[in-house]
């Protein structure tokens, strides 16, 4: 994904409000082709409305969402996007064949087309062995990728997940950021919302921060920790007793007895590390972290995450 | 412990609404429909007047005699339908669209000789449609009351003209005998002096007479005893009642008569019994065209009533999915899909309405198979029915889907809906024993006029064509409600 491509999503200063309670405060955003955008934000932040918008199930009240589909993806079918609600959105009572066909079928994926679309997703969500398997009977990171399957059959260019790893074991989850990688790789446009931190920071090119129906937020990890905290590495040293040695790059607090370094590179550590041997007395305790999407989150908006 | 669980009975049942409103509401509901079922209708203490629809021959005194006779029944409410025999050929026309509106128990129709007079012959038909099986029976012992009293007082008639017959012979007898035995005197003795007369005989007879007669009409009779019969099969049956059945002599009917007329009263009883005994019975014919042909034919309609009550309990529990594709996120999927809102509706519609379409037609197909309803006779009004019922309960399912926010929010909401509406519209309680009021309260609910439709077909084997109301009512509802349910159905998008 290059920032010269054209979008294949563009939001224009969404509005969207509930009852006189604003939803979507003028939201602007653009999802590459190929990209895996993170949406990450509190509950109530907005996100489900923005995915809703971007579907087409609610009309925002100003603003606008244009789809420009990139040459990869033709026809009219992959023009709308694939959604993957967080639920379990299949049918429990038919099995992983017959959800694949009904769901091909409301997508406009017919015949000859359809089954080798169902042969093609069955390999990519590994789940051919169990086609003939009723839904609910399935575990459930199977359930999982049966329902990111059935939104891909009509060959989406932009699929929108909400909380696809939900509940799920680690090995499932690598699974499903795999098929989310195989997608990107030929092209698609992945947005997904998450609570997992951690996904969130490893998995997404990009991210997106969202409060009270803003964007708080938007680029990669690394620009966002720059942005808004300066260097992205801490390295906190805590004294028994009050430190008599100047440290150079730290700086102390006012009974000395906690000193803090801000590291551009964690290549640096070892040279600080070095520094600290030459003290007469060394510190009780060595904290070194790096900062996070939470940490971000909270000089963003001067509070920690709700849930 | 356990009073924490009672605690957490408590919460769970006070902030849960509905539940509330199905533990302690939808009794008292229930209560209160059936109460105004039993109340007035046929199964109330008090009893309901009988509507009795009569047939008349034209210019026939007995005829009116007896409609005079029935109007001072407050048992019966009587209306003439025409003056028609029953022998003429548009009575069968009458009588079919007498049955059909419903408004009467029963149809009593006249032949144009009907007669109480000439040998009282009494011959006349009932025609029901077997809806109220009490009314048969009431009008037949009201009219077999009426035949009783018509025979005593003609047998009295009867005994009046031979008692008066039997004293001018005895005087003209006795008057012979005078003058015989004034002729044989005057030959004895040749004087030839005349007699004086006094002739006692001839006033004791006719006293006798007046005797015989004052005390004693039938009516008389009936007044002096107390009220006319009635029909209670907890009592011995009255005196006109054996009478009439020929269970028993007359006898107790003769009145008392002065002990000189001892032999002549004995002679007359003997009359009495035998004319009323001998002479023609009643010929008052029962006729059911409904069933003149079927085994059975309230089955169909209880197969209706049943089949009615869980198709709006099965269409909703379809409709239900909607709620739970909503909830799962299914909905939003599909929504988004080349199918639009307005195809989903009318797919989701299409299916709850062939799922009724064929839940109808096993329901009947097996009353077909084990209670004979004559499925394949009326298949033509059976399919019509079935497509406007389904039409309307498939609508109703939607609409109610549509309004409710949650699975057991639509499961408690219809549970009260569709009891009430059964209870109401006749699929718990036929409607024929219901009263009026509660009638025209069940005509606001869809299963009455499914109920009625099924009726005609099967009950009265009516022509399709009389079928145009409830068809009308059951394809304007489901309309109607299909109207609401897509001015609603903004709510699916917005997933609220």
């Amino acid at each position: 994904m290059t920032q010269e491509q054209r979008p294949i999503l563009t939001l224009h200063s969404v509005r969207k409000s509930y009852r006189g309670r604003a939803a979507l405060q003028g939201i602007s955003l653009k999802l590459y082709p190929g990209e895996l955008l993170g949406f990450f934000g509190p509950n109530g932040a907005g996100k489900t409305t923005m995915i809703r918008c971007i579907c087409g199930l609610l009309k925002p009240d100003e603003g606008s969402i244009s789809l420009q589909i990139p040459d990869g993806f033709r026809g009219s079918r992959s023009s709308r996007p694939g959604l993957v609600p967080q639920n379990l959105a299949v049918y429990p009572d038919l099995t992983v064949q017959q959800n694949l066909e009904v769901f091909g079928r409301l997508e406009g994926v017919r015949g000859a087309d359809l089954q080798r679309r169902i042969d093609e997703v069955l390999d990519w969500s590994a789940l051919r062995d169990r086609r003939r398997s009723l839904a609910r009977t399935l575990s459930g990171g199977m359930q999982r990728r049966l329902n990111i399957a059935c939104s891909v059959l009509h060959r989406p260019a932009v699929l929108l997940l909400d909380e696809p790893t939900v509940g799920v074991d680690p090995q499932s989850r690598e699974r499903i950021y795999a098929m989310m990688q195989e997608l990107t790789a030929a092209g698609t446009a992945v947005l997904l919302t998450t609570h997992q931190l951690e996904e969130v920071e490893t998995r997404c090119d990009r991210v997106v921060v969202m409060d009270n129906g803003q964007i708080v937020a938007d680029g990669r990890l690394p620009q966002l920790v720059a942005s808004s905290l300066g260097l992205p590495h801490r390295v906190e040293l805590l004294f028994k007793q009050p430190c008599a040695v100047g440290l150079r790059e730290f700086e102390f607090d006012e009974q000395r007895l906690t000193a803090v370094c801000r590291l551009a590179s964690m290549q640096q550590l070892p040279a600080v590390l070095e520094v600290l041997q030459s003290l007469p007395e060394p510190p009780q305790a060595i904290n070194v972290r790096s900062f996070g999407l939470q940490d971000v989150f909270l000089a963003l908006t001067g509070r920690s995450l709700r849930e | 412990m356990i009073l924490t669980f009672l605690r957490i009975a408590y919460l769970r049942l006070r902030n849960n609404p509905l539940e509330l409103l199905l533990v302690f509401v939808m009794p008292v509901l229930f209560f209160s429909i059936f109460a105004m079922i039993f109340s007035q209708g046929i199964a109330a203490g008090t009893e309901k007047p009988l509507r009795l629809g009569l047939l008349l021959p034209a210019e026939n005194v007995a005829a009116a005699e007896l409609l005079a006779e029935l109007q001072q029944n407050t048992s019966v409410i009587c209306t003439e339908l025409g003056s028609l025999p029953m022998e003429s050929e548009r009575t069968q026309r009458v009588v079919l669209e007498a049955q059909n509106s419903s408004h009467y128990d029963l149809l009593l129709l006249l032949p144009a000789d009907f007669s109480t007079a000439e040998k009282y012959r009494f011959r006349m038909r009932l025609v029901t449609d077997g809806q109220n099986a009490m009314a048969v029976a009431m009008v037949r012992a009201i009219l077999e009351e009426y035949y009783a009293v018509q025979r005593v007082e003609g047998v009295l008639r009867q005994m009046e003209d031979s008692a008066a017959e039997a004293t001018a012979e005895r005087t003209a007898r006795e008057q012979l005998s005078i003058q015989r035995e004034l002729s044989r005197r005057a030959a004895l003795s040749g004087s030839g002096a005349e007699v004086g007369l006094e002739l006692p005989a001839i006033d004791a007879a006719e006293n006798a007479g007046e005797s015989f007669r004052n005390p004693s009409t039938p009516r008389e009779l009936f007044a002096g005893s107390g009220a006319p019969p009635s029909i209670n099969p907890g009592k011995a049956p009255s005196t006109v009642e054996r009478l009439a059945s020929g269970l028993a002599p007359p006898v107790d009917l003769v009145p008392e008569v002065p002990s000189e007329l001892g032999v002549e009263v004995a002679a007359s009883n003997k009359d009495v019994e035998r004319l009323l005994t001998s002479g023609p019975k009643p010929q008052i014919s029962v006729d059911n065209p409904q069933a003149t042909d079927q085994q059975n034919p309230r089955i169909a309609m209880y197969a209706a009533g049943i089949a009615v009550l869980f198709l709006l309990f099965a269409c909703t529990g379809h409709a239900a999915t909607m709620l739970e594709e909503a909830e799962s996120g299914t909905l939003d999927r599909i929504l988004i899909s080349e199918a639009g809102l307005l195809q989903i509706l009318a797919g989701k519609w299409l299916g709850i309405y062939l799922m009724g379409c064929l839940q109808l037609s096993v329901m009947f197909v097996f009353a077909e198979a084990v209670f004979r309803i004559h499925l394949w006779r009326h298949w033509d009004g059976f399919l019509v029915m079935a497509g406007s019922t389904s039409a309307a309960t498939a609508s109703f399912a939607m609409l109610m889907a549509t309004i409710c926010r949650t699975r057991s929010q639509l499961q408690g909401a219809a549970t009260v809906i569709i009891l009430s509406m059964s209870a109401m519209g006749g699929s718990m309680i036929p409607r024929f024993v219901m009263s009026d009021r509660m009638k025209e309260l069940g005509r606001w609910t869809f299963n009455a006029w499914a109920l009625d439709g099924f009726q005609k077909v099967f009950w009265f084997q009516s022509p399709l064509e009389s079928l145009r109301p409830e068809v009308a009512v059951l394809l304007g509802s489901s309309l109607v409600m299909l109207l609401a349910t897509l001015l609603l159905s903004g709510r699916w998008r917005r997933g609220t």
